[in-house]
Order: C-alpha cells, then structure tokens, then sequence
C-alpha cells in the first residue's frame, strides 16, 4: 500500500510564491496556459488520459452492455447453456468449469464460476473500483490539506497536537489496519452515532482507504504550509487585515491545492490499487457487489482452467493504473517543470 | 547528536504507547459484537466465553482491561483462542520467512531501482529512457498479487521451473532450495519498487545534475565520472536511502501480506491475514503492534541517519 | 456433526440433540449390530514405507475426548480404540460395529438398560502401559468433565447429569461400574437408548490411560492401543502417526505404513500440484476447484477417485416464521432449485439426490419419482411462481442465512437469487461461522431460511432425522432450524428410535425420508463427495479402502510392491 505515496511525500517540493506554476512566461500566456501547451506536447500523457476517459466511459456504460447481453452483475446463469459458434455450450461444465470469451452479446468475456457474466461484471467492477478509488482520494485530499492547513498555520499547541496525531497515525501498518478495519466493518457495518452504513456498501472500503491515505499527504502539506505562511504575499495578506481563516482559505490553499492537484491522478491510481488489494482478501467490496478484486480473488482459484477469470479484471485494473500513472506523470511534468529535464542545455 | 537521539528515542516509546492504546482500542471498541465473543473466535463455547470475559476482564474498566492485554503481549503470553497456540510463537516462527522476503526484496528493488534511475537520467530524453520509464510504469501499476498468481502458476506449476510456493527453511533443506522458494517472491514483490525507485532517483539525479555546485565541479575539471559519483549520485541518494528506510519498515510491518499470501510464505503477514480471517483477535492486535515497533524503529533510525548527514535537521 | 471444510468443530452444546432424544428403547434383542466380528483387514498390499500427506487444517483436537470432525476422528481412529469399534471395510461392512478392546459385543438387559462388557486382557498402550477396566470410567469422565461436544451423547448414564454438574474430576460414576480384577464393565443408563452401541463406538469412548490429565491433550497426545501411535505433533504444523509393532489385539487391523507424515498445507492449490507432480503422496482434501477437472480426467481410477459421503446438504424453511409457514410455499421453493446448478457450485463434489437420507444408510430408499421433479433435470420454476402468488406472498422480504465459509456463502447467495426469481425480495445475511450456530439456534433470531448440511455422527438414521424431528425443538441451541413438527413424522420417529434392531426399522426410516421430502418440510439437495487423490507411490489398487464413517481408512494405505 501507499509506496508510491512516500515518493510523493518526497517529490512535493513548495511551489514558487504567488500560486503560480514555475516555467518560463512568453509575453501574454498565464502560466496555466502555458502548462497546458506543455501537456498537449506530451503525447504518451495525452494518449493515456484519452485511455483513462474511455476506461470511465466503458465503466459509466455498464448497464447499457448490461441491456445489450440481457443480464444483470449479480444474476447467475450456471446450468443454462448457448450457443456458440454453431455448437451449443454449457455456460458451466458440471464441474464447475465456465465457458471462456465467447466474443458474442452474451457472455462476451466469459462467465464466471458462479454463471455471471464477466463482461457485465467487469463494467460494473469498474464502476465500483473508480467510485471508490475516486471518493477515497478526495475524502483523503480534502482531510489532508486541511489538516496540513491549520497544523502549518497555526502551529504551537495545534500543530504539536495534530503532528503527534499524525506521527501515531504514521506508525500503523496501513495495510493490517486497513484489512483489520475493512474486516470488523464488512461484517458488523459502522455505526457512529446516528450514522449507520451497512457491511456492504461501498462506503465502507472508501472511508477506510479514504482515511488511511491521509497521513501520507497531511505531512508533506503541513510542511509546505509552514514555509510558505513566512513569504511576503501572506504578511502582505495580513497587514492588509485579513483574517487567519481568509489567509488560510484564501491564500494558503490555492497554493497547496495546485500542488495536490499534480499528485491527484497518482493519488487515485493509488486508490485504486488498494481496493483491488483488500477485496482481494476479502476486507474490501463485499460479494455479490463486483470489484476487480474480487473477480481476481475468484479468478486466482480456477487460474488453470478458466485463465481469463483472472487475466481479465487484472489487465484492466493495470491499464487504468497505468493510464492514470502517465497521465499523472504528465500533468506533474506540466505544472512544475523543474523536475524535468531540461533538454535545451 | 546524542540530544537528538535521546529525544527521537524517547518519542519513539511514546508513540508506541500511543499505538498500543489506539490498536486496543479498535479491535475493542469499535467493532459491534461482545468483545468476549471476538476473542473466542470461531470455535468458542460459552463456558470459554465466560472464562475469557473473567480472564481478561471485560466487565472491568477499559483501562484495567488494557493493562492485562499488554501485560499478556509482553509476557508471551498472548494465547491465540482460534486454536491454543501462543501467538508469540507463532510471531517468531513467521518473521524469519517475513525477513527473508522483506530484505531480499528490498536489496533487488534498491540496486535495480537505483541502477536503472541512475541509467535512465544519463541517458535522459533518448528512447532507452523512455522504454525503461514506461516498463517501471507499468511494474508500478500491476497489482502484486495478481503478478504473483500469474508468476507462481505459469513459472511454478507449468514451467515446473519454480516450486509450487510455500517456503523452505535453510535448515532442513539446504540453500538452494531455499533461495528457489523466495526468487518469485522477490522479484514480484521488487516490481512494484523498482519502477518508484527508479523514477524518482532519475528525478533527483536530473535536479542535482544542473545546480550549481555541480556545475562548479565540472568547471574545476573533475572528471565527468567523479562528478557524477561523488557529488551528484550521493546526494541524489539521499532522499532515496530515506525512502528505502521508510518502505523497507512498510514491508516488514505486514506491507508484504498480499506476497506472503499469494505464495504461501506463512510469514507474519499471513498470519495476520489467516487470523483477521477468522476474527482471531489476539494474533491481530499482537501483530499489528509489531508490525506499529517496525515501523517506528525505522522511521526513527531514518531519522537519526538523516541527521547525522544533514546537520540542518539536527537542530529543527 | 454439521462439517465446513476448514474443518471446524461443531460447537459443543449447540450441535448435540438434546437429552430427550435419546429415550430409544431396546428390546431383548441384542444390540444393533449383527455380532460378525472377525477380522476386517485386507491383507493385501505391502507393508512398511513411509509417506507424506497434507491436509488443509489442523483437527481441532488430537484428544480423543474433545476432538468432533472428521479430520479428528479420521487421524484418531488409528490411533485409539474404544471398546467397540467399526470394522475396517468399506459400505455396509463397515458400518457394522463389531467389538474393539472389548472381548466381545455387549450383553444388553431385557429392559434394555444395562449394557454388559468385558475388556480383553493383556491389553496394552503404545507406551507399554497395562489397559484397566476403571479406565474406560477416567475416559468418560474427561468427556463429561471437559464439556466435550461428544458430552451429551454420554449423559444418558446413571449419574451423569450429577456429575457434570457438580464438576468434580474425580468423583464416581455410578452408572459406570468397572472391575480391573475381572476387566469386566457395567454400564447402566437412565433410559434404553438404540443408538448406544454406536455411542460406545464413537471416539469420545476411546479408551485412554486413567492418569490423563483433565485437560485438552492435543499438544501432547495420551498413549492409546491402536495400530499407530502420534509423535511430533506440532499444532497447526502437523503430526506423524507412527506404526505401532507391538499392536496385535484379535479382530483388529495392523497397520500397513510404518509412517504416515500429516502436513497442513492450507493452500489446496499447492497440495493438488504437489500431489501431481508426486511431491506429495497424499492430500485429504478435495483438488483445488481449479485443477478438479484435470484431476478427474487423467486419474480417475489410477490415482484419483470421488465418494460419496454420509451427508445432506439443505436449506432449512422456517415452519414459525411467515412466509415458509405456508407449505405451498416450502413446495415452491423446492420446485425452483436447481439443483444440477447446486452440484456445479461444488464442482461436482455434490451428487444431486431427492432424499433427505444419504444413500449410504439403512433406511434409504431412492425416493422415486421425485415429488420436485427430476434432481437432475431442469426445475420447475413456473410452478414455483404460480404457488407463490396463489398463497399471497409475493414480494415479501427474506432474509437467506449462511455463514462466511465459502461454500455457505455462495449457497446462500444461491437461494436468495432463486427466491428473488420466484417473486419475492430475498437477501443473504451472512454471519460469522463461530456465533452461526447459537444464532440460528435461537428462536429469537426468527431466521426464515438458510444453509445447513450435516455429516453422520454415526451409521444411524436417527442421527440424520432428529435434524427434523418435533421432539427436538428448543428455544435455545435448537438444531431443528426448520422447526419442523410434523405429527405424522413424529410417530414414525418415535416409533423407530425405539427399536434397537436397524433392519427391522429400515422400512419406517425410508418412510420418514419421503415425509420429510414430500411434505417439503426442508429444501434438500443432495449429498457431499469427497475424494482420494495419491501419488503414484501409493497402491491404489489394493490399499483403499473408503469407510463410511471415517472415510479414507489410513490403517489400510500402502505403497505399491516395488
């Protein structure tokens, strides 16, 4: 879990004074502007953002494939056979064995050893998969910053209170605790208060991701709030009169905030991932809910005679992962060029 | 320097302490159901039940309840209720195979990772940087146990190249066998560094390569090769020594679960996940404050380290 | 006893029929079992070797008092022997009690109270130890004393409710009376029981030394008489059952092997491609899901072969708790399985059956035609439909229980989708394995249906029926899920639990099957096959022998003559 949010950690470098983005200003371009003619020149980044739109396209169209081949995610077909290519198939051998791709309307990837089928599943794993991977990083985003916010700002007694939290935060396992958390909840749902989620909503692995992600980013962010509070447009800022909540809200954060953001495709890819692991075993999306983790948790026991179960969700989750690694390596070489070489010696 | 020590040290327990508390506190509190009846596990009879709950004294104050448990876990004497072994035990038969994954990976993932970054910022902007980039990209983006699955059933049963998974212990069948057991281990579980490493030393190569000292060094004369070793590598090395730190603790600390798992290491981690499986909360709790120790340990000697080679931090 | 494939424990009380079951009458006759005694052995095959098997999960016991599944029984079979025991054959010899470290079968009193037994002589354990007759009391006492799940089986005898209660160790039984001069043994019960010569059978009574401990002995096993002996036994690692020379008790099997070495290998992946690859003689459980089908096709008869077990797999209907308080609609359900799809969840490790009964028992009867229709043909899911509506309960909610064992899982997930199929708005709610029990053996919990299975604790019918018998329903730890209370299928019970003679009583168990099925009082579907899958080491010919109560006999494996 959350290796590449320590290289993150390590690469989040302040941003120059001002909210801008560093690079070299042509007579009349703002500098986003000129991030964005930076990125258009990326080729590899602009095909695997194009990647990434499709991916969530696909996903969003999951119930219009689910009309195409007549079925539903959940509903299984175990003992009813078709035909293919002329011959009539037994979508699972009585011996539990499912039918391959088909590469027809039904079971156009195959079915699964419960009889559903795989392309329907693989659409709506996707659905699952991004929602949480999306929520989570936001909810993570959103709690780091502003945790980093008014730890860096503020310091003293907050910033002492909420850096031991976070070191004590730090010191747990992320992966046990996040299985540990996802097991306890899946079975008993989460009850705070008057807030009751049930064991099997995907709200419980998001807010467990979601909130095991956050220490890794409130550090790096406080540490660029407290360099950044001394520079000159803050004390401008303040003599102006504003308030400690204006200068947060106001001038902190959209600098913070443009740097998240450059970590945000990496940070969801992250996410991503993580929910593929704890489904995997299990303290993640709960059956029958469809996630690529488990349709790999269910693919891996028939890998000898049903591969596709597992090829199948793993390529795609590794094609999403990796569309959103380029694409996010190319905003970040965007937005902040320094990290790039300079070709032009 | 030793004030630092002293005072990262003397933090270290404290968190510790923090941890223990919080760890408690989870698989206590928050989780609906009678604790007694998590503790039982699965094979639980009310007469245990009730045993357990006087034992342990669940109808007595957190605080006491709390005590007894640290005092069971750092006694040994932490019995697991799934099935009557002592959890310790079990802790210490598991870290050696932990251990072994944990460092023989992590010396893969560190010279390959730093080799390639380091070869991929020389030879920055040309297709071989863009090969080697994409590949890491791509190892970072495969998930680890879906790599393992594939490894282990392709390599192992069908090539018949490796074995089937599982662990061999050095001892009763030889070094060889041994490091065959770990090989797909370690390379799956370094695929997933390799590619972080790489692209991050490449980065910091790539800063230090234009500041100005180096330009300096270039200026005095200094062979290209000696600016490179001496002053670019070491300090593009530093940020990634401290991630190694930080990650090699990620992974000893259970980070490695997903690998154990996949190839039936029966280290610390699957021990956890076997347990965590069954509700099995005494392996648990103990793992994850071993797990929380690890963590901490290198967290701070990462400190330390960092210290001692950056006098800046030393006196933050 | 209910099994799941890791291989768990049936929770003490809450898998055991209640005491007032056990009011089975004898008659004069003598006990159930027709006395061939004699020698069970198949004297082919080699003898000596060693060999390495694996297994899943550790038994939960290596103590003969305490352990209740089968991976228990089957590895302490071997190594203990109660006073009576089953001959070492497959099918219906094997079924047969016959006398162990007892000279011969029991003498039973008209009223059919008191059994009279007496221990051979010169009997000893493994460790040299003399066998006494008080130690057949010790071992009952630890049954009792250590709330073992076999407790209840025991508490039928004089004196033993007093004893539980008042727990002390050491006190007396007085309904056990045993004389080390003579080795002769009394038993005396409250009530004539029929079943109690299978009770002495079972592994709770196996005979242990009189001073072990009244403690869970599974780190350090006691001596026992039997053809093997356990060493290194390490938990959750393994153990070896070790050839024991100096066993020779008349009528009793030696063994072959002189060392069999249990593994856990909790990966079946791994034990399945160790197997093949003939790294591994043996593996207990079923092959992986994924490699079955391979298995199937390259070994079956060399290396490889299924059998079905003593076992139903259902799901119970709730007869208290709307809407399966309606038959029509217990009918409906049970026309809407599948259960062909059913057998493929098991990867057709479960043969498909209309009974209730499984075929291996007295008392079966292959219940055709099938009032369901055809077990392995399509079901009948118009039907289904039309007997929802016509009793008014479409669109009502259910909630299908299973527990977080994968196959009651995906079972209950099963029945869920077919009730939704059918008309009404069904869920599973899974629950932990460990509180499944207490849980939906509470009437409290009001669970409308859900996932069962049972495997016999003994050759009986009796054993399966009490699962639906009026008689056993209780407010607390109930195992009739169902609360069936069928006044016709009570008389037939109670008439046939009374008779200790099995064959004279065939009949009226084959007639509770088809009440039971036909009144659609549960939703069943068939029985579990396990399998036996060796290396090529192993002589599959001659040495297996697959027994009805302890399935593979490890007494009877041996290597191929080379």
């Amino acid at each position: 879990m959350s290796i590449a949010d320590s290289s993150i950690a390590s690469e989040l470098s302040p941003v120059a004074p001002g909210g801008q983005v560093e690079g070299e200003s042509a007579p009349g371009l703002s500098a986003w502007a000129l991030a964005l003619r930076r990125l258009r020149r990326n080729k590899a980044a602009l095909i695997f953002g194009a990647l990434f739109v499709v991916l969530v396209a696909l996903a969003l169209a999951a119930p219009l494939w689910a009309q195409v081949a007549d079925t539903t995610p959940a509903r299984n077909h175990i003992s009813d056979t078709i035909v293919v290519n002329g011959k009539s198939e037994q979508v699972v051998t009585l011996e539990g064995v499912p039918i391959g791709p088909t590469w027809q309307r039904k079971f156009f990837l195959g079915a699964d050893s419960n009889g559903r089928d795989v392309a329907v599943r693989l659409l709506y794993g996707a659905r699952n998969s991004l929602f949480i991977g999306l929520t989570a990083t936001i909810i993570t985003t959103l709690l780091a910053v502003v945790l980093g916010l008014l730890a860096g700002y503020f310091r003293g007694w907050t910033d002492a209170f909420i850096s031991r939290g976070l070191d004590i935060a730090w010191a747990f396992p992320p992966t046990l605790l996040g299985v540990a958390l996802g097991v306890s909840f899946a079975l008993g749902g989460l009850k705070v208060g008057p807030l009751r989620i049930s064991g099997d909503s995907l709200w419980i692995p998001t807010l467990v991701i979601g909130a095991i992600g956050v220490v890794y980013l409130a550090r790096p962010v406080r540490g660029q709030v407290l360099s950044l509070r001394e520079k000159e447009f803050v004390e401008a800022a303040r003599a102006q009169g504003a308030g400690s909540l204006r200068i947060m809200f106001g001038e902190l954060l959209p600098n913070v905030a443009s740097t998240v953001l450059v970590f945000f495709p990496l940070l969801v890819a992250n996410a991503i991932l993580n929910e593929a692991a704890l489904s995997f075993l299990g303290a993640g999306v709960q059956a029958p809910s469809p996630s690529w983790g488990t349709m790999l948790a269910d693919g891996v026991l028939l890998l000898s005679t049903a591969p596709h179960l597992t090829i199948v969700p793993g390529l795609m989750l590794a094609l999403t992962v990796l569309a959103l690694n380029v694409f996010g390596d190319g905003v970040r070489d965007a937005l902040d060029p320094r990290a790039k070489v300079r070709l032009e010696r | 320097m030793g004030r630092f020590v002293i005072r990262r040290l003397i933090g270290m327990v404290v968190v510790m302490f923090a941890v223990s508390v919080l760890t408690f506190l989870i698989f206590n509190v928050i989780p609906n159901g009678a604790p007694e009846d998590r503790m039982a596990g699965r094979n639980s009879t009310p007469v245990q039940i009730a045993a357990i709950r006087e034992e342990w004294g669940f109808d007595k104050p957190l605080y006491t309840q709390y005590l007894t448990t640290m005092k069971k876990v750092l006694d040994g004497d932490l019995i697991s209720y799934a099935n009557q072994t002592n959890v310790i035990e079990e802790i210490k038969r598991g870290l050696p195979r932990t251990l072994a994954l944990a460092i023989g990976a992590a010396l893969i993932w560190f010279s390959l990772g730093v080799a390639l970054g380091l070869y991929t910022a020389i030879r920055a902007g040309r297709w071989t940087d863009t090969l080697v980039t994409v590949l890491a990209l791509i190892g970072v983006s495969m998930p680890v146990f879906w790599l393992g699955a594939l490894a282990t059933y392709y390599l192992g049963f069908k090539a018949g190249i490796f074995p089937n998974g599982g662990y061999s212990e050095i001892g009763e069948a030889g070094l060889w066998e041994w490091v065959k057991h770990m090989i797909l281990p370690w390379c799956v579980l370094a695929t997933l560094f390799i590619g972080v490493y790489s692209r991050v030393l490449r980065s910091n190569v790539l800063d230090t390569i234009n500041d100005d000292y180096v330009r300096t060094a270039r200026a005095k004369g200094l062979t290209e090769r000696r600016v490179m070793i001496h002053h670019v590598l070491r300090n593009s090395l530093i940020p990634i020594v401290t991630l190694w730190g930080l990650d090699f603790g990620a992974v000893l600390s259970g980070g490695a679960i997903l690998t154990e798992s996949v190839f039936d290491l029966q280290g610390v981690g699957q021990y956890f996940a076997d347990s965590i499986d069954q509700l099995d909360v005494p392996p648990v709790l103990a793992v994850t404050l071993f797990g929380a120790f690890f963590i901490v340990l290198l967290n701070t000697l990462v400190d330390i380290v960092y210290a001692a080679l950056d006098p800046r931090i030393r006196l933050s | 006893m209910s099994r799941t494939f890791r291989g768990l424990a049936c929770l003490s009380l809450a898998c055991l029929a209640p005491l007032g079951l056990a009011a089975c009458g004898g008659d004069d006759k003598k006990s159930a079992a027709t006395p061939s005694g004699g020698t069970s052995s198949s004297s082919t095959g080699s003898t000596g070797g060693r060999i390495t098997s694996a297994t899943t999960s550790f038994p939960d016991f290596l103590d003969p008092a305490l352990s209740y599944t089968q991976e228990g029984w089957q590895a302490l079979w071997t190594v203990y022997t109660p006073l009576l025991t089953y001959n070492h054959a497959a099918g219906a010899a094997g079924a047969t009690i016959v006398p162990g470290l007892a000279e011969a079968m029991p003498d039973i009193s008209a009223d059919g109270r008191t059994y009279k037994l007496k221990l051979r002589s010169g009997l000893k354990y493994s460790d040299g130890k003399a066998v006494k007759a008080s130690d057949f009391e010790h071992t009952i006492k630890r049954v009792l004393n250590l709330e073992s799940g076999g407790a209840s089986f025991y508490s039928g005898i004089v004196g033993a409710e007093k004893y539980i209660k008042d727990g002390k160790a050491k006190a007396d039984i007085p309904g056990i009376v045993p004389d080390d001069a003579t080795g002769d043994i009394t038993i005396n019960l409250v009530d004539p029981d029929g079943r109690f010569p299978y009770i002495l059978a079972m592994d709770f009574a196996a005979i242990v030394p009189s001073d072990t401990p009244f403690e869970n002995q599974t780190k350090n096993p006691p001596p026992g008489v039997g053809p093997y002996k356990f060493e290194n036994v390490q938990i959750n690692r393994g153990y070896d059952l070790v050839k024991v020379p100096s066993f020779n008790v008349p009528g009793q099997q030696v063994g072959k092997l002189d060392t069999i070495e249990v593994e856990i290998v909790k990966n079946r992946r791994r034990q399945t491609q160790d197997t093949i690859q003939n790294k591994l003689d043996y593996m207990n459980d079923p092959p992986a899901p994924d490699q079955l089908r391979d298995v199937r096709a390259q070994y079956t008869d060399k290396r490889y072969k299924e059998f079905v077990t003593n076992s139903t797999y259902y799901f119970f209907l709730n007869h208290r708790v709307a809407p399966f308080d309606k038959p029509e609609v217990r009918q409906a359900v049970n026309y809407a399985i599948d259960k062909r799809s059913l057998a493929r969840l098991f990867g057709g490790l479960l043969e498909p059956d209309c009974n209730f009964l499984p075929p291996g028992m007295k008392g079966y009867q292959k219940i055709e035609p099938c009032p369901w229709g055809d077990p392995t043909a399509a079901p009948n899911v118009a039907r289904a439909k039309e007997l929802v509506k016509q009793a008014g309960v479409a669109g009502q909610s259910v909630t299908v229980y299973g527990n977080d064992e994968p196959e009651a899982k995906s079972l209950a997930q099963y029945l869920s989708d077919v009730l939704n199929d059918i008309g009404f708005k069904a869920k599973p709610r899974i629950v932990e394995a460990s509180v499944s029990f207490a849980t939906l053996g509470n009437q409290k919990t009001k669970a409308q249906a859900g996932f069962a299975n049972w495997f016999q604790d003994f050759p009986h019918p009796a054993n399966f029926f009490f699962l639906v018998d009026g008689k056993t329903i209780q407010p607390t730890n109930n195992q009739n899920f169902g609360n069936v209370d069928d006044p016709k299928l009570n008389a037939v019970l109670d008439k046939a639990n009374q008779n200790a003679d099995i064959d004279a009583v065939a009949d009226d168990y084959a007639q509770a099957d088809k009440l039971t099925v036909g009144g659609a009082h549960v939703a069943a579907y068939g029985h579990r096959k396990l399998t036996v899958f060796y290396s090529e080491r192993m002589d599959f010919e001659n040495c297996t022998v697959w027994h009805p109560v302890y399935n593979l006999d490890f007494t009877n494996l041996c290597l191929k003559k080379q």
